[in-house]
C-alpha cells in the first residue's frame, strides 16, 4: 500500500494545493455526518433520562452509566457474544484451513468447487438463518430425519428450544456461512508460501507439524490475523442469524449484545439508557480495534 | 374556512331536521362510504398483524373499500410481538407512515399516554356510530374501547380462548368405561386443570403416538395468555396491591408454572416449538385430542373454507364433525390479545382512516368479515352471535357461537399496565425458558424480579394507581 | 503385492481429494439445495412428515404469489437502495482514495480512522441515527437509507480503492500531466480506466453489503422502502412461518448477488479481506 511519501511529493510538485482536499472533502463530510455526529448526539442523550413516555431532556449525570454496572442482562449478553466468538472463530479457522489444504494443489475443476463453496458466504445472513431454521425443524427438517435414521428410533431434537442445543444450532449456522470466507483467504495465503522452503524441509524429512509450525504458520500469519480481525468484529455484532433462529431465546439465553441493544432501544424505548449502552459498545470496540489494528498487517 | 362553515351549516341543518336524517336511515357502513368518497384517489395505510390476519384487508376488505370509495388501502403487515414497537416508532419518528392501526387493547393506555392514538369521540358523533357500538359484546365494549372516558379504538376481534376436544374420543364407550374405572369420574371436557392433566395423560397412554391427549402452542409470544388465565384462576395475583411488589413467584405462581411444564409430558414430542399454526395442524390432523386456542380453530376444524386457496397451507382437516367446543377448565377463559381499530395521531389523513375503520367495524361489514373463511377475525357483536346466516355455515356452528358468546361473557382481561409491552415480554421470555426446562421456581423468581424492575422504572406510585383501576374491573380477577 | 509407483500414488491421492472435495461441497450446498427445493414444493410437500427430499413436480406457485401480492417490490427497493448508494459511495470514495493514495492526505492516522469507521457495530450507531432521522423526517425514505448505506460503505470503498490506485504505475499519470492534461482529464483518461476492474469489484461488494444489511433497514423502514431481508422476516412470527414464501423470496433475493459475485470471482479474495490479500 502506498504510504511512501516520495511518490506524494513527486506528484504534488505540479499540483495545486487544493486539489487533494477538494477530492477528499465530500467523502469525509459524509463520514463525519453519519459517523461522528450520531456518537456525539448519543453521548448527549446518554446523560439525560428519556424513556418511551417521558421526554425529559434535563441533565441526569451518570445515572445511565451507573445502571450499566447493575444490568445483569447486559453483561450476560456480552458474555454470550464472547462465547459464540470463542467457539465459532477457531472452528471456522480450522475448517477453512483444512479446506484450503484440500484445494491447495492444482486439480482440474478447482475453480468450480471454489465458486460453489463460496455461496454461503455471500448469502444474506437473514437467508442463512431462515435456511437453517428449515434444516433444524423438528418435523419438516432433514436434520432430524437423518438423526432418526442413524439412531434407529425417533429422537426429538429441539434445536431452537433446548438450552443445550441452541448454541450448537447458532454456531453451526455461523460456521457454515463463514468457513468459506476463511477458506478463500487461507487458500490465497497458502498459495504464497515459499515452495522451495517446503521442498527443502521435505528433503530434510521434517515432520508435518514442524513444517506447519516453522514454515507455513509464520508465512500465513499476517493473513490469519486479518481474517480473524474481520470475522471477530463481525461476530461481535452478530444479530441477523440469531434474530431468525432464536430471537435471543429461550428466555434470554442466546441474547447477544446487538440483540439486547435492539430490545432496550427499539422495543422498550429506554432512549437514554440505550445511548449509554451504545457508548459502552463503541468504547469497548475502539480499544479492541486499536490494539488489533496496530498489530496486524492491514495498516503498515 | 369555507369547509368549516359548510360543516357548521351541515351540522345545524341536521340538528334542525332530525327527521331528514332518519328518513334516509343509513347504516354506519353506508354513512362511512358516502363520506369517504371525497377522498377518492388517495391512499391510506393500516397496520395489521402479519400473516393470516392480514388476508382480510388484503383479499377482502381492502379491495372492497377501494371499489366503494376509490380510496386505496395499503396493508402494513407487522408480526405481533413487533406491533407495539413499530407503532410507537412510527409515532415517535413523526413519519406518519401509518394511518389506521390494529391495536392490542392491553397496550392502549400506553399508546394513549404517548399520544399516539387519536381520540375518536368527535368522529363517532359526526358519523353517527354510537348506536352500532352498543351492539359490540360487553366484554369487548367495556374493556377494549376506551382509555379514561374517551374512545380510542373500536373492538374488532372477539378473541377468547376456547377448549376444543375430539367428541369421537370423548364419547367412545370403551374409552369412557375405562376412564371411569381408572379415575372414578366421567370422561368429559375437563372442569379444572387437574382433570385436564388426568384426561390428557389417559388419552396419551391409550392412543399415542397416533393421538396425544392434548397439544398447545408453546412458542412465544402466545403462551403467556394461557399462563395469565391459569395463574389467576388458580388464585394467583400479579402484584401486591399495597407495595406493588410482584407476586408471580408466590406458591401458586410456582405451582402453575410447574404444572404447565409437566403437561408437556403427555403432549406430542416437540410441542415446545409449536406456534399457532403448528398446533392447529396437529389438531386438524388428529394428532391431539384437546387443545385450547382462539375461535378460528373451530371454523377450520369443521372444514369451513377448506377449499379456499388462501388456506391451502393449512392441512386439510381430518376431524370435521368430530370436534366439540367447551369453555376452558375453571370456566373463565382469557380474552387473549384481541384487536381494536384505531387512528394514528400522526396520520396525515385521519378522517379517511377513521371512515375506513368505521366501515370495517360496522355491523354490516364486520358480519361479512367474521365469516371470511380464511381470516382470524372472530365474532364480537351480539348480532354476530345471533346471526342466522352464520349459524348455518356448518352443522355445529350454533354450538360454536354459543360457546364463544359464553366464553366472552366469562372472559378474563389481559393484564394492562403502563408499559405493558415490557411485562408481556418478561412473561414471554420466562415461559420460553420454562419450556426449555428451567426450574419453575427460578423462572418465577426471575419473572418477579423483572416485573419489579419494570414497575420501579415506570414509577411505583403511578403503576399502583393504574393497577388498582385495572384490578377493580370485573374481568381482572375471578 | 507390488509397491505403488509414484504416478499411481499421485492419481490415488487425486481421486481421494476429488472424493473429499465433492463430499464437502455437497455438505456445504445441501442447505441451499433444501431452501431452493422448498421454494418449488406445494404446501403438502413442505409440511410432509418425514420431509420430502425431491419435490414431486416443479411448480412456481410460491413465486407467483410473491408477484401477485406485490411482495417483490421489496426486491426492487433493495435494488434501488443498494444500487444508488453503491454508485454514490464509489464516486466519493474513489476521489477520497485517490487523494489518500497519491497525496497521502491526512497521513496514516486519517486512513486508520477511516477504516475504523467500518468496524463500529451498526447497533451502536443506528440508535442515534434513528433519533436524528426522526428529527429530519428521513425515516422510511429512500434518501435516508441511501445516505446511510453510502456512509456505511465509504470506508470500504476508500480503503479498497486506495490499494487499487496505489497499484497503478505513477509514471502514467505523470506523463499525462506532462502532456498537458488537467488533473480531471488525467483521472478520466488514465486513472479510472487503469483501475477499472478494481472499481467494478469494489462496486459489487459495496452492493452486496448494502443488499444484505438487515439491522439498518429493520429500524429505518416502515412501508415505503422495505428491503428484501426485512420483507423476509415478515413471513416469520408467532402465528406461523410461511416457509413457501420465505424460500421463494430468499431465492429471488439471492440471485442478484450470486450472479454479481460469480462474475467478480477473480476479485473475491481481495474484496472480502479488505484488500489485505491480493489473491
Amino acid at each position: 500500500m502506498s504510504s511512501d511519501t516520495t511518490t506524494g511529493d513527486r506528484i504534488s510538485l505540479f499540483s495545486d494545493r487544493h486539489f487533494k482536499y477538494l477530492m477528499i472533502a465530500p467523502g469525509i463530510l459524509i463520514l463525519l455526518l453519519v459517523g461522528i455526529f450520531p456518537l456525539v448526539y448519543s453521548l448527549v442523550v446518554s446523560f439525560q433520562n428519556i424513556t418511551m413516555t417521558e421526554v425529559d431532556t434535563s441533565f441526569h449525570g451518570l445515572l445511565n452509566y451507573k445502571q450499566l454496572f447493575k444490568d445483569a442482562r447486559l453483561w450476560q449478553a456480552l458474555g454470550h457474544t464472547a462465547f459464540i466468538t470463542a467457539i465459532a472463530l477457531p472452528l471456522e479457522l480450522i475448517f477453512g484451513y483444512l479446506l484450503a489444504q484440500l484445494f491447495l494443489d492444482k486439480m482440474p475443476g478447482r475453480q468450480i468447487f471454489v465458486a460453489l463453496l463460496v455461496l454461503p458466504t455471500v448469502l444474506s445472513p437473514i437467508v442463512a438463518g431462515a435456511t437453517w431454521r428449515l434444516m433444524f425443524d423438528v418435523r419438516f427438517g432433514p436434520i432430524g430425519q437423518i438423526v432418526n435414521y442413524f439412531a434407529g428410533e425417533p429422537v426429538t431434537l429441539l434445536w431452537t428450544v433446548n438450552p443445550s442445543l441452541v448454541y450448537p444450532a447458532i454456531i453451526i449456522c455461523e460456521v457454515w456461512q463463514w468457513t468459506p470466507f476463511m477458506f478463500l483467504l487461507l487458500l490465497a495465503a497458502l498459495s504464497n508460501v515459499d515452495q522451495s522452503q517446503l521442498e527443502a524441509a521435505e528433503l530434510d524429512g521434517a515432520s508435518y507439524w514442524r513444517v506447519l509450525r516453522q514454515i507455513i504458520l509464520p508465512a500465513i500469519k499476517p493473513v490469519v490475523a486479518i481474517a480473524v480481525l474481520i470475522r471477530g468484529l463481525d461476530m461481535f455484532r452478530i444479530f441477523d442469524i440469531i434474530w431468525v433462529l432464536t430471537e435471543g431465546g429461550p428466555g434470554s439465553m442466546t441474547e447477544t449484545i446487538s440483540l439486547y441493544t435492539y430490545v432496550i432501544g427499539f422495543s422498550q424505548f429506554d432512549t437514554s439508557y440505550t445511548a449509554a449502552v451504545a457508548f459502552l459498545v463503541v468504547a469497548l470496540l475502539s480499544v479492541i480495534v486499536t490494539i488489533v489494528l496496530r498489530r496486524t498487517e492491514l495498516v503498515k | 374556512m369555507i369547509n368549516r362553515r359548510l360543516l357548521m351549516l351541515g351540522a345545524s341543518l341536521a340538528a334542525l331536521s332530525p327527521s331528514l336524517a332518519f328518513a334516509q336511515a343509513k347504516n354506519a357502513a353506508e354513512i362511512a362510504v358516502e363520506a369517504a368518497k371525497k377522498y377518492a384517489g388517495t391512499e391510506i395505510s393500516i397496520v395489521w398483524e402479519a400473516g393470516l390476519q392480514s388476508l382480510d384487508p388484503l383479499n377482502y376488505s381492502g379491495p372492497k373499500w377501494e371499489k366503494l370509495t376509490g380510496i386505496k388501502v395499503k396493508v402494513v403487515e407487522v408480526p405481533t410481538d413487533q406491533m407495539f414497537t413499530k407503532i410507537i416508532q412510527d409515532f415517535r419518528s413523526g413519519a406518519g407512515a401509518y394511518d389506521a392501526l390494529n391495536v392490542i387493547p392491553s397496550w392502549m393506555p400506553d399508546l394513549v399516554k404517548a399520544g399516539a392514538l387519536e381520540p375518536l369521540d368527535a368522529f363517532v358523533d359526526q358519523y353517527s356510530y354510537r348506536d352500532e357500538l352498543q351492539d359490540i359484546a360487553a366484554a369487548y365494549r367495556d374493556n377494549q374501547m376506551k382509555v379514561g372516558d374517551k374512545i380510542y379504538g373500536f373492538p374488532d376481534d372477539g378473541d377468547v380462548m376456547l377448549l376444543y376436544y375430539r367428541k369421537d374420543i370423548f364419547e367412545d364407550p370403551k374409552m369412557m368405561e375405562e376412564f371411569k374405572a381408572k379415575l372414578g369420574y366421567d370422561l368429559a371436557p375437563p372442569k379444572d386443570w387437574k382433570q385436564f392433566s388426568e384426561i390428557g395423560q389417559f388419552i396419551t397412554d391409550k392412543m399415542a403416538p397416533k393421538t396425544y391427549g392434548a397439544g398447545f402452542f408453546r412458542s412465544a409470544p402466545y403462551p403467556q395468555y394461557m399462563y395469565q388465565e391459569r395463574f389467576r384462576m388458580e388464585g394467583g395475583k400479579f402484584f401486591d396491591a399495597a407495595t406493588m411488589k410482584s407476586t408471580v413467584n408466590s406458591d401458586v405462581g410456582v405451582k402453575v408454572l410447574a404444572a404447565m411444564l409437566a403437561d408437556n409430558k403427555f403432549m406430542p414430542p416437540g410441542v415446545e416449538q409449536w406456534n399457532f399454526v403448528d398446533n392447529l395442524a396437529n389438531f386438524l390432523q388428529g394428532a391431539t385430542a384437546m387443545t385450547i386456542s382462539w375461535p378460528p380453530y373451530g371454523r377450520w376444524a369443521a372444514g369451513y373454507g377448506a377449499n379456499e386457496e388462501a388456506l391451502n397451507w393449512v392441512p386439510k382437516t381430518q376431524v370435521a364433525g368430530k370436534v366439540g367446543y367447551a369453555i376452558n377448565p375453571l370456566g373463565r377463559p382469557e380474552l387473549g390479545v384481541g384487536f381494536a381499530l384505531s387512528v394514528s395521531s400522526a396520520s396525515k389523513n385521519k378522517e379517511a382512516a377513521y371512515l375506513f375503520i368505521q366501515w370495517l367495524n360496522s355491523k354490516q361489514t364486520s358480519l361479512e368479515r367474521v365469516q371470511l373463511p380464511y381470516t382470524l377475525r372472530d365474532p364480537f357483536r351480539t348480532s354476530h352471535y345471533e346471526s342466522a346466516e352464520y349459524r348455518k355455515l356448518w352443522p355445529d356452528a350454533g354450538a360454536y357461537l354459543d360457546t364463544i358468546k359464553l366464553s366472552g361473557e366469562k372472559g378474563l382481561l389481559d393484564l394492562s399496565m403502563l408499559q405493558q409491552d415490557k411485562y408481556d415480554e418478561a412473561m414471554s421470555r420466562s415461559l420460553s425458558s420454562l419450556f426449555a426446562g428451567t426450574d419453575p421456581k427460578a423462572v418465577a423468581d426471575d419473572m418477579a424480579a423483572q416485573f419489579d424492575a419494570i414497575t420501579e422504572k415506570v414509577g411505583v406510585d403511578k403503576q399502583k394507581e393504574i393497577y388498582a383501576a385495572w384490578a377493580a374491573k370485573p374481568g381482572a380477577y375471578p | 503385492m507390488t509397491r505403488f509407483t509414484r504416478r499411481q500414488k499421485k492419481s490415488a491421492t487425486l481421486a481421494l481429494r476429488y472424493a473429499i472435495a465433492i463430499g464437502v461441497t455437497m455438505i456445504f450446498l445441501f442447505p441451499v439445495y433444501w431452501l431452493f427445493m422448498i421454494s418449488f414444493k406445494t404446501p403438502d410437500e413442505i409440511f410432509h412428515v418425514p420431509p420430502i427430499w425431491v419435490p414431486g413436480e416443479i411448480q412456481f406457485n410460491n413465486y407467483w404469489v410473491l408477484f401477485k401480492d406485490g411482495d417483490v417490490v421489496a426486491i426492487l427497493n433493495s435494488l434501488i437502495v443498494a444500487g444508488v448508494s453503491s454508485v454514490i459511495a464509489m464516486v466519493f470514495g474513489t476521489f477520497c482514495a485517490y487523494s489518500l493514495a497519491r497525496f497521502n492526505t491526512g497521513g496514516e492516522n486519517l486512513a486508520m480512522w477511516i477504516i475504523s469507521q467500518r468496524m463500529i457495530p451498526p447497533i451502536a450507531v443506528v440508535f442515534p441515527i434513528f433519533l436524528i432521522y426522526v428529527w429530519f423526517g428521513m425515516v422510511d425514505t429512500f434518501a435516508g437509507l441511501i445516505l446511510l448505506y453510502t456512509a456505511f460503505n465509504l470506508p470500504y470503498v476508500i480503503w479498497m480503492m486506495r490499494g487499487y490506485i496505489a497499484d497503478i504505475p505513477l509514471e502514467l499519470e505523470e506523463s499525462a500531466l506532462v502532456d498537458g492534461c488537467t488533473r480531471w482529464q488525467m483521472l478520466w483518461r488514465v486513472v479510472f480506466p487503469m483501475a477499472r476492474s478494481g472499481l467494478m469489484a469494489t462496486a459489487v461488494f459495496t452492493f452486496v453489503f448494502a443488499w444484505n444489511d438487515f439491522i439498518f433497514a429493520l429500524i429505518l423502514t416502515r412501508t415505503d422502502v422495505i428491503t428484501f431481508p426485512v420483507q423476509l422476516t415478515h413471513y416469520m412470527g408467532g402465528q406461523s412461518n410461511f416457509w413457501s414464501k420465505i424460500a421463494a423470496m430468499s431465492v429471488l433475493g439471492t440471485l442478484p448477488i450470486f450472479i454479481a459475485v460469480t462474475v467478480m470471482q477473480r476479485y473475491l479474495v481481495r474484496g472480502i479481506s479488505l484488500g489485505a490479500v491480493k489473491g
